[in-house]
């Protein structure tokens, strides 16, 4: 049964008139932001039921028909030979291959700036800040040409090292292993003869499974849906599924009228394309989302 | 753990390095070139694999710089800055790139080579269609290959216009009085839109022949109160007003629930695939439509305007040009697929799409004839400069017609806009 | 409860400095661990943050390699979309972060005191699944949702009075549609990590506050709040970068409605449009530049008054 705040009292005990207005709008609140946030949703995932003329005249939510699915399926598989199935998998190994690095890299930084002293650590703090704050743009060509230098445009790497750049996950760990752990704790596991990587090991990353899972997932996610980078350096049959959708964008009389009519996608076929291109981002929300959980009773908190 | 970190950053350095191919740098020893092309161009990159299998094409696919995406611009820009990794040929959907690469930019020499000096013969570029190449010629150097047409014609919906007992229009002042009479006769049916950007400035002022995008050497110039500019302003006006012209998006749901109350519309040859033929458009049905030759102004000159239309360019910096001249002359005048679905620039194979079109029998009237002459009368005074004139229209007229402006109003604040845009690129504003 | 070291447990006497010792050491040893758990992600830094960063500075200060002072700045200063760019993120920045901070705290409070497990882990899963859509793949999506003719809410958009979709783009209103679009798939991701924080939060303590009498308005306010002065400096500090660098939604919004909404519509499209279109890296990384200065001023603020530095 859903309680709201009050285990402690009998449910038999009414509540104030305030508590009922209180849970009440709460109520409200949450199922209003709900539907805000699933009905555009709900819309795209008709959309490929529909065809091109069903999705401007007919009812927004109304369903179409299972044919159109299919024709809009094939319509997909056989643009340029399953293309769209390539996209997926880059973006896949790409985004696999930078979550590890990630980690590997972002976990243990976040834990030394937090619970290690060593010199340069609020400069390396700060300077981890002023780099998140960079406008996007600016990085381009500096990186481009970093990249150009090694020879690396057009190999994955050029995808996977960038991506694997993520101080969003530091400051993340970071902020975490802060308020998480004490250093006390830590402290007394020194005195009592423990080396640091045990302390590592042993007392602050089993506590960490919250963070390694957010820092996994936000990583994951931004990358997969990272459009600018790989658009500039894997360009053709290496580009991610992000580069991928705007290439079939390209393809919709309506968004690009021009193209004449020889390779046209409809939109209810992008719409699906769409469902296609996020379809892996769930699954690793879903995976993710039972170790977000367990920092719920972790022990070491602070008083 | 440290000893590990560093194994796999080394490991996957030595990967990488060797294990790279720039796919963007052409190898004369192994006669290969790198093409940029998008999916609507495949079946001309297929045809050309197949009748050259001794030129290896490293295929890379993109978005064709459609819409505002930039592609072209982009990449190169960054591979001008990199010193590296320009391809050798490349398409895009959009005709003013010649503006930009044909200059020299940030010290880095411009990128499209010069076609016309001698690297491809007089003869196959006497074979495009008249006018087709004037986007891409400046200074008499002809920059790039036009890929397919895109003129404006009259569309016209031979049922109902026999059903109400109509003449077709042939010039613009027929076209407004004819709107007058369906106001009076027919209210509800109509006669055209400017709700998509690229319908006002291509298809109602460039055919009508005003002078609001011009380009004289680096001095961009725009006179939206000029006699002809002002007529097509009027004329506008006048058909937003009584309800003939409409200002819902040919791609929109308002258009298409009314698209059977469509008596005519002038619009560039690719309505045929994108507005008569899609089942998510018009929908005509063979038969009900016809293409006649673009209107004019009563004793004004019998030009129109032009929507679209690719270009191939092939880089300054290539190693094979020899594979290049192949390549560009191939996918130009092959019969199957130059123009790649749309009509071709190239003459000799316009006509055999034209002739196909035709026998189809999907359009009444002489298709071949009402196309032939769009396509060669396409009013040359029109600038090709490194911006285009939607942005402005989009930005300035399509929000003030929203909310009940005129263009009228709205001219002068349009001008202004084209020529703050002209300035940010670059060009002097007089 | 946080466990000290027993003074009494420790070895008698000659133990004192033979502790003192061991201290250094273990200072010692903290430091090199430290420094070897940086190194890896310091290379990154250096590759993708450090290095860009000069390399932004010194083309905002040059001109084709030559010193140029301040005569991007002067040209950007001078734009005349410059002025408009600055006005549209203020605005949005102002609609925007009000809202993300007041409703992701709120929402995550809420979700945070719901006891069954479905139903809190569904929610947030439900409020997550937009941040799926952030990007290039959504512009199909806003091109019908914000369209009253088709769109699923279309009841919403004619009760503010939207009848068209250009309408719907009118400038005036942009501020408020980007700022949705942008809550809808941003919102999501800082309630999971907000309702994180709120776990980590000592239960105890909030027992001791329903006994004392608290309402659950009062712990929220007095307790988890203030719990989380961390966390919620840190999502400030970023989503006002963010803010200032808004560039996604308009791009979007920009592709949908086919220009209407203007490529130049905010200042980091408009640094995009100087690097890509008019070939002017200078003047993109001027504009970059003054986007950072921005930023890093105001992030100062929250990173000192929410404690971001602090490791208590």
């Amino acid at each position: 049964m859903a309680c709201l705040s009050a285990p402690d009292r009998p449910s038999r005990v009414a509540l104030t008139p305030a508590e009922w207005l209180g849970r009440a709008f709460a109520i409200v609140l949450l199922v209003a932001f709900a539907l805000f946030f699933v009905v555009p949703l709900i819309w795209l995932l008709i959309a490929p039921t529909k065809t091109d003329r069903e999705l401007l005249l007919d009812a927004p939510l109304a369903f179409g028909s299972l044919t159109t699915l299919a024709d809009n399926w094939r319509a997909l598989m056989t643009f340029q030979s399953g293309l769209i199935w390539t996209w997926i998998v880059n973006s896949a190994v790409y985004c696999s291959a930078a979550l590890l690095i990630t980690l590997v890299t972002s976990i243990p930084a976040g834990y030394a700036l937090a619970l290690t002293e060593f010199r340069g650590r609020q400069t390396l703090l700060a300077v981890t800040l002023v780099v998140m704050l960079v406008p996007g743009t600016a990085l381009v060509l500096p990186i481009f040409l970093e990249l150009s230098a090694v020879h690396l445009i057009g190999n994955p790497l050029a995808a996977i090292l960038p991506f694997s750049f993520f101080p969003f996950g530091v400051y993340l760990t970071y902020i975490y292993f802060s308020t998480a752990l004490s250093k006390d704790l830590l402290d007394a596991a020194r005195i009592d003869g423990a080396g640091e990587l045990q302390v590592f090991a042993r007392i602050a990353m089993p506590l960490a499974t919250p963070v390694v899972a957010l820092v996994a997932f936000f990583n994951f996610t931004g990358n997969w849906n990272n459009y600018f980078l790989p658009y500039v350096t894997l360009p053709g049959r290496k580009s991610p599924i992000q580069v991928g959708l705007a290439e079939l964008l390209s393809n919709v009389p309506a968004f690009n009228p021009t193209n004449a009519a020889s390779t046209t996608i409809s939109l209810s076929s992008l719409a699906l394309a769409t469902l296609i291109a996020v379809a892996p981002v769930m699954i690793v929300f879903l995976f993710a989302q039972r170790f977000l959980v367990t920092g719920l009773t972790a022990g070491g908190v602070k008083e | 753990m440290r000893k590990l970190r560093l194994a796999v950053a080394l490991a996957a350095l030595t990967v990488a390095t060797p294990g790279v191919l720039a796919a963007t740098q052409a190898a004369a020893a192994d006669n290969s070139i790198t093409v940029w092309f998008d999916a609507t161009r495949q079946p001309s990159i297929k045809a050309f694999e197949a009748a050259h299998p001794e030129i290896k094409v490293n295929e890379v696919l993109d978005d064709g710089s459609s819409g505002a995406s930039g592609t072209f611009q982009t990449k190169i820009g960054l591979a001008d800055q990199a010193g590296s990794g320009w391809p050798d040929v490349v398409f895009s959907t959009q005709n003013n790139d010649a503006s930009w690469v044909s200059k020299e930019t940030n010290g880095v020499q411009a990128f499209a080579q010069v076609l016309s000096d001698g690297f491809l013969d007089k003869s196959f570029l006497a074979g495009f269609t008249p006018g087709a190449l004037d986007p891409v010629t400046i200074d008499g150097k002809v920059y790039g290959l036009r890929n397919d047409l895109a003129p404006v014609l009259f569309w016209y919906n031979k049922k109902l216009i026999d059903q109400f007992g109509y003449a077709v229009p042939k010039t613009w002042e027929d076209y407004q009085a004819l709107g007058d009479k369906l106001a009076k006769d027919h209210p509800g049916y109509f006669l055209g839109s400017i709700g998509d950007s690229f319908e006002g400035p291509y298809v109602y002022y460039w055919s009508g022949e005003a002078p609001i995008f011009q380009l004289k050497g680096d001095t961009f110039s725009s006179n939206v109160t000029d006699p002809n500019a002002k007529k097509v302003t009027d004329l506008l006006d006048h058909m937003l007003k009584n309800g003939t012209v409409t200002q819902d998006s040919v791609f929109g749901a308002s258009f298409v629930a009314k698209a059977d109350h469509l008596v005519a519309i002038p619009g560039p040859a690719w309505y045929s695939g994108a507005l008569f033929q899609n089942p998510s458009g018009v929908n005509a049905k063979p038969g009900e439509w016809a293409a006649a030759p673009p209107l004019y102004w009563d004793k004004g000159d019998k030009v129109t305007g032009n929507v679209g239309g690719g270009v191939w360019y092939a880089s300054s910096h290539t190693a094979n040009p020899a594979a290049v001249k192949t390549f560009l002359e191939f996918v130009i005048s092959n019969d199957q697929t130059a123009g790649t679905g749309g009509l071709p620039a190239y003459q000799a194979a316009a006509d055999k799409w034209l002739d196909k079109q035709a026998s189809s029998g999907f359009y009444a009237g002489d298709f071949k004839t009402a196309v032939s002459t769009a396509a060669s009368h396409v009013w040359n005074g029109w600038a090709y400069p490194d911006f285009s004139p939607e942005t402005a229209w989009a930005k300035i007229i399509t929000p003030g017609l929203a909310s009940g402006k005129t263009i009228s109003d709205l001219a002068a604040d349009w001008q202004q806009e084209m020529k703050n845009e002209a300035q940010v690129v670059g060009y002097t504003v007089n | 409860m946080s466990i000290r070291p027993d003074p009494a447990a420790s070895p008698a006497r000659g133990g004192l400095r033979q502790s003192a010792d061991h201290r250094s050491s273990i200072e010692r040893a903290q430091r090199r661990l430290g420094l070897a758990f940086v190194s890896l992600y310091s290379l990154f830094l250096l590759a993708f943050g450090i290095f860009p960063l000069l390399y932004a500075i010194y083309l905002a200060f040059t001109k084709r390699g030559a010193f140029a002072g301040l005569t991007n700045f002067a040209k950007i200063f001078r734009d005349y979309r410059f002025l408009p760019a600055v006005e549209h993120v203020g605005l949005y920045l102002v609609v925007w972060l009000a809202g993300l901070v007041v409703l992701v705290v709120v929402l995550a409070l809420i979700i945070h005191a719901i006891g069954t497990r479905w139903l809190s882990t569904g929610l947030r899963f439900l409020y997550y699944i937009p941040g799926a859509l952030a990007g290039a793949s959504s512009v199909m999506l806003w091109l019908f949702v914000l369209d009253p003719t088709v769109s699923p809410v279309s009841f919403v958009l004619h009760a503010l009075g939207l009848n068209n979709f250009v309408e719907a783009m009118q400038s005036n209103r942009l501020p408020v549609v980007l700022a949705v679009i942008a809550f809808w798939t941003g919102a999501g991701g800082w309630i999971v990590v907000m309702y994180g924080a709120l776990n980590n939060i000592s239960r105890e303590l909030i027992e001791a506050a329903r006994v004392d009498g608290a309402g659950p308005i009062r712990t929220a306010w007095s307790i988890q709040i203030p719990l989380l002065r961390k966390w919620i400096a840190y999502m400030v500090v970023l989503s006002f970068a963010g803010g200032t660098q808004l560039f996604v939604e308009p791009r979007v919004l920009s592709q949908a409605s086919r220009g209407v909404v203007s490529q130049d519509y905010s200042l980091n499209q408009l640094a995009f449009l100087y690097a890509f279109k008019q070939s002017d890296f200078n003047g993109s990384a001027a504009i970059s530049l003054v986007l950072l200065v921005v930023a890093l001023i105001l992030s100062v603020l929250f990173v000192f008054r929410g404690g971001l530095f602090e490791r208590t």
